[in-house]
């Protein structure tokens, strides 16, 4: 089959759920087919400045075609946009226009989609929020498969999405939960659709966290950015309340790139950006791992834990977190700071327990999210959409 | 694995809610919380209305807005927008409003943002939490107009069945 896949923004080096789930469904589909992904040439997700050259390259066995931005965001439109259509009662052009302000503007990679889209047999759109889908699946809806990566969040309730997502020919959800969240939004079945999550590999044998960080056990461990539309804010409320009346000695250490001020405190040690081996390195020493987001369409992180046998402690208010420490039962969850407390006291009491909950999520990823599964259940599904299109 | 006994989260989480209950129940009743609570079965049906209207507050639709009558009477207007009635000048005044004195009092204008949103959640609890009780009230109602036969109401603290 002839695959295109659709996605804002694309390269090994770029981070992001989004495009690294592309890029590893891509990556793997080449094996057995003709695979080109069309992208821009932007790297910065808030700018979309064009930092990569335009044209075509080749990365391994898939062909990458890339597309100049027209323009940067304007953060100040933007900002405007999203008082006018979160705060207010926004019109479907006003709703229309978040999604060009939210960009990318990328005019010739839906020139493309137009007079070239009909050549593929497939194309695969990942991210329902970003411009090159929004208006580029309405383009080639009848071969277009999207991959929503959907979240609870206030975008999901615009009013133009009833629209948008009855178009794709067949959806690709990453949880059941999200699957729910998107049929709610279409009122209707969205049939043929598959739920895949993402796939993982084994885990490798762990390296040691250095001394020189200062990290004691045992730890709470955050990964990813730190910012306050991830839950951090009161993650850190409660974490600094937790300890004002407890006498454990528990750390949180905090891993990823901050977006918010971090306030200084004894048992908080915030590390930054860390590399890969640090990241394994924590993930196989830390005592428990917490995941505080309220927005969640699949929580790679959580699945990373799990993948080196970490309990975990998650947003109970996020039906997909909640959603995937049920199924697993490899984690708990808390809504409240009560709950939160409790959570890490019950962890701690009961350390064998707590052991267990991380082996019975390593068996639930071993069960759901290694590769050939993943990538059975997408082939599945592009090759049996093809057979439907077939007997119509 | 093999051989151990599983751990179920839904019944760990279970007993975790129950004790997180239990003792805020204790304290809300030590810091003078309504008497009422002093009955654990009613305190918990309490705690299961309240929690329901949280979980209501993204509801994509609710009846309580659509009965008020104008809207425009009540619903915060949060997004600050800009209109000039007079067709000369307007456009010049629009201009200085948004490029002159909007960037000089952006602070003020999003320290107010802030409060308006966080007054604005608080309308939205509130008017689930009314229409949370409004709908148990009526669940209530029809159970209890319901003939000897078909079944009496709930007993006293059991929580009426959810639809």
């Amino acid at each position: 089959m002839k695959i295109a896949c659709v996605v804002h923004r694309y390269g090994a080096d770029i981070a992001g759920g989004s495009e690294t789930h592309c890029r590893h469904v891509a990556e793997r589909l080449a094996a057995r087919h003709d695979v080109t992904v069309l992208t821009t040439c932007a790297r910065d997700h808030v700018t979309w400045a064009n930092e990569l050259p335009p044209g075509v390259s080749h990365e391994g066995a898939v062909t990458v075609r890339r597309f100049p931005v027209a323009r940067q965001r304007s953060m100040q439109r933007f900002s405007e946009i999203c008082d006018r259509v979160f705060l207010g009662r926004p019109s479907r052009e006003e709703q229309e226009e978040w999604f060009r302000q939210n960009g990318p503007d990328c005019p010739n990679l839906l020139r493309y989609l137009e007079t070239e889209g009909s050549t593929y047999d497939r194309v695969v759109f990942w991210a329902f929020r970003y411009a090159t889908s929004f208006f580029g699946l309405p383009l080639i809806a009848e071969r277009a498969v999207l991959v929503p990566t959907a979240e609870d969040d206030p975008i999901i309730r615009l009013d133009v999405l009833a629209t948008f997502f009855s178009q794709p020919s067949a959806f690709i959800f990453l949880t059941p939960e999200e699957r729910a969240l998107v049929t709610r939004r279409a009122m209707r079945p969205l049939e043929p659709s598959t739920v895949v999550g993402s796939g993982l590999e084994p885990a490798g044998p762990p390296p040691a966290v250095p001394d020189r960080l200062g990290i004691r056990k045992p730890f709470v461990l955050y990964l990813g950015r730190i910012d306050p539309n991830k839950g951090c804010e009161i993650l850190i409320r409660h974490f600094r309340r937790y300890h004002a009346e407890h006498v454990v000695p528990l750390q949180l250490v905090l891993a990823g790139p901050p977006n918010m001020p971090m306030p200084a405190h004894p048992a908080m040690l915030p590390l930054g950006r860390v590399d890969e081996t640090l990241r394994q390195a924590l993930l196989s020493e830390a005592f428990l791992l917490v995941v505080p987001s309220p927005y969640e369409s699949l929580s790679l992180v959580l699945l990373e834990g799990w993948n080196h046998g970490l309990p975990a402690l998650v947003n109970g208010h996020c039906d997909v977190l909640k959603g995937q420490a049920l199924r697993a039962d490899g984690a708990l969850y808390y809504r409240t700071y009560d709950e939160f407390a409790r959570g890490i006291d019950f962890l701690l009491e009961h350390r064998h327990l707590a052991q267990q909950l991380g082996r019975q999520g390593l068996a639930y990823v071993e069960r759901e999210y290694r590769w050939p599964g993943v990538m059975a259940k997408i082939e599945a599904l592009l090759t049996g959409l093809g057979r439907q299109r077939a007997v119509v | 694995m093999e051989g151990e006994a599983p751990v179920r989260v839904a019944q760990l989480m279970r007993e975790i809610e129950e004790d997180a209950r239990r003792d805020r129940r204790k304290q809300l009743l030590a810091h003078g919380g309504p008497h009422e609570y002093e009955d654990p079965e009613v305190y918990a049906i309490v705690d299961g209305i309240l929690r329901r209207a949280v979980e209501a507050l993204d509801r994509p639709a609710s009846l309580f807005p659509e009965v008020l009558e104008d809207e425009n009477q009540w619903r915060l207007e949060l997004p600050l927008r800009y209109s000039s009635h007079r067709p000369v000048v307007g456009p010049v005044l629009l201009f200085i409003k948004r490029r002159m004195l909007l960037p000089m009092f952006r602070w003020l204008y999003e320290y107010s943002l802030e409060n308006f949103r966080r007054q604005q959640y608080v309308n939205r609890l509130l008017f689930a939490c009314v229409e949370e009780l409004a709908i148990e009230n009526a669940r209530l109602r029809k159970m209890m107009a319901r003939p000897a036969s078909q079944g009496a109401a709930p007993a006293s603290g059991q929580p009426a069945p959810r639809p």
